[in-house]
């Protein structure tokens, strides 16, 4: 049979099968983009934020206002939470801090302390951060999957009277990878 | 530029097609009736080797007919399988790391309608049809082995099938196992699908290497299977989807290999009946 291998055509043909990949996966990543950051506005007790599309809220108990579960996310779901606690006119972000520690210490298996500081947030916010880990024995509803690593971080704000604890916990495999999502969450809430 | 030889059409390639169906349809069978049965018990090493030789049955049902067929109209085997394994390769080293852990489909693909759609055609889609087209046009395309058109299908489906094959074989370590009954029936799903998208990109590589098509023709062919991929999935997730009722849970696992079944054999007649015109102008063109 004839053979027209190597022709011009061909090679130009070829490039463009691999520009039209190119351009669909492009265009999947911006769609992928478009989902994840999809949020809708919600606002309880002085504070608005901008909640995740497509994520669960869970309800709240005592301190928290704002729960949300993405149970899309393999192993330990991944969960944004937001406090507002009363505090004392001169408590400082560390007394807060380890409030917090005790109170995640005393809830939380093995957990373990990784870092801690002062930090400036991506909107120019004063906060105290915190990062840990810790061992979820029901990392999802099943109750039938192996414990999980989850890692989490605190970011405790102090503003009028209140301190106001923001978490992000995720799997220890997505915590990277979330982040960047999560602080776009950070900045968006407004107290 | 070779000599212009007879146009053949391997007529087994099609039977293959047809064989790798029905057979693997029985053997899912076969191995649920025998697991509900006998309730065989494994220790979770014996569960993962178990699932990975299981994932190893629809290639090896599909090579096992093409190499008793094609003493007749004999194709190099040896190519046959470096493209499989090549498919495979491609799928371990790009595909699965792209779709999983570059694109995290988990996430958001299952989102909503939308998102299933377009997410599985332009991420999943895309990824998978790009990469076995790859598997075999910058391999055995340029071969003087590859001189029919129906070695493109050929050759695609040994891609197509290789790429399920590695997708199965990550499916049951990622999990650890499967259960035999269902994980038997989600394999022949992945088999039947990539074959049958792979055979029409491998149309398309049959016509794009022997016949003078525009420089559209291979992306559409592309962008075909990967729309087929896409819309095949989220078809597939609404037709498995658990029904709930008083009785209990039912996975409905089986109504997905019926339809996947039903899928290939579409594809597999309308690739057929388009490669026969295709072949039949052909012959016209050269008596002429």
């Amino acid at each position: 049979m004839a053979n027209k291998q190597g022709s011009f055509g061909d090679r130009f043909a070829e490039i463009t099968v691999v520009l039209v990949t190119l351009i669909a996966l492009t265009l999947g990543g911006m769609y992928k983009s478009s989902v994840e950051n999809a949020s809708s506005p919600f606002e309880a007790l002085g504070v608005s934020l901008a909640a995740p599309k497509g994520w669960i809220q869970t309800s709240v108990r005592g301190n928290d206002i704002f729960r949300a579960t993405d149970f899309n996310s393999q192993g330990f779901s991944t969960t944004y939470n937001v406090q507002k606690i009363a505090v004392a006119s001169d408590a400082t972000a560390l007394d807060i801090a380890d409030a917090v520690l005790l109170d995640r210490a005393q809830a939380l298996d093995a957990f373990k302390v990784l870092d801690q500081s002062e930090v400036n947030d991506g909107v120019g916010r004063d906060a105290y951060l915190i990062h840990y880990v810790y061992v979820e024995s029901n990392p999802d509803a099943t109750h039938a999957s192996i414990p999980s690593i989850v890692r989490g971080a605190d970011f405790i704000y102090l503003k009028g009277g209140y301190a106001y604890v923001v978490s992000f916990q995720a799997d220890d495999k997505n915590y990277n990878l979330d982040l960047d999502r999560f602080y776009r969450f950070l900045e968006s809430i407004q107290f | 530029m070779s000599e212009l030889q007879p146009i053949h059409e391997r007529k087994h390639i099609w039977r293959d097609g047809i064989l790798l169906i029905v057979a693997l349809c029985i053997f899912v069978w076969l191995v649920y009736a025998l697991d509900n049965s006998l309730k065989p018990t494994f220790n979770s090493t014996t569960l993962a080797l178990t699932g990975v030789l299981l994932a190893l049955v629809p290639a090896f049902i599909w090579l096992a007919f093409f190499y008793i067929q094609d003493s007749v109209e004999p194709e190099p085997k040896g190519y046959v399988f470096a493209v499989f394994l090549l498919g495979g390769l491609l799928a371990a080293a790009i595909g699965i790391p792209v779709v999983e852990n570059l694109f995290r489909v988990s996430h958001w693909l299952y989102t909503n309608t939308l998102s299933a759609i377009l997410g599985g055609i332009l991420v999943v889609g895309f990824t998978q049809e790009f990469l076995k087209y790859a598997a075999v046009r910058y391999s055995i395309y340029n071969s003087a082995e590859y001189d029919e058109p129906t070695d493109g299908v050929t050759y695609a489906t040994a891609a197509g099938l290789g790429y399920a094959t590695m997708l199965n074989i990550n499916f049951v370590i990622s999990n650890g196992g499967v259960d035999l009954g269902a994980g038997m029936i989600r394999m022949a799903v992945v088999a039947l699908a990539h074959a049958s998208f792979s055979g029409i990109t491998g149309y398309f590589l049959g016509r794009a290497k022997f016949e003078s098509e525009s420089i559209w023709w291979m992306p559409l062919g592309i962008s075909l299977a990967a729309i087929f991929n896409g819309i095949f999935n989220w078809l597939l997730g609404i037709v498995t989807k658990p029904t709930i009722s008083l009785s209990g849970a039912s996975d409905n696992a089986w109504l997905g290999l019926v339809f996947a079944a039903a899928v290939a054999l579409a594809t597999t007649a309308a690739v057929l009946a388009l490669t026969r015109r295709n072949i039949q102008a052909l012959k016209t063109r050269q008596g002429e």
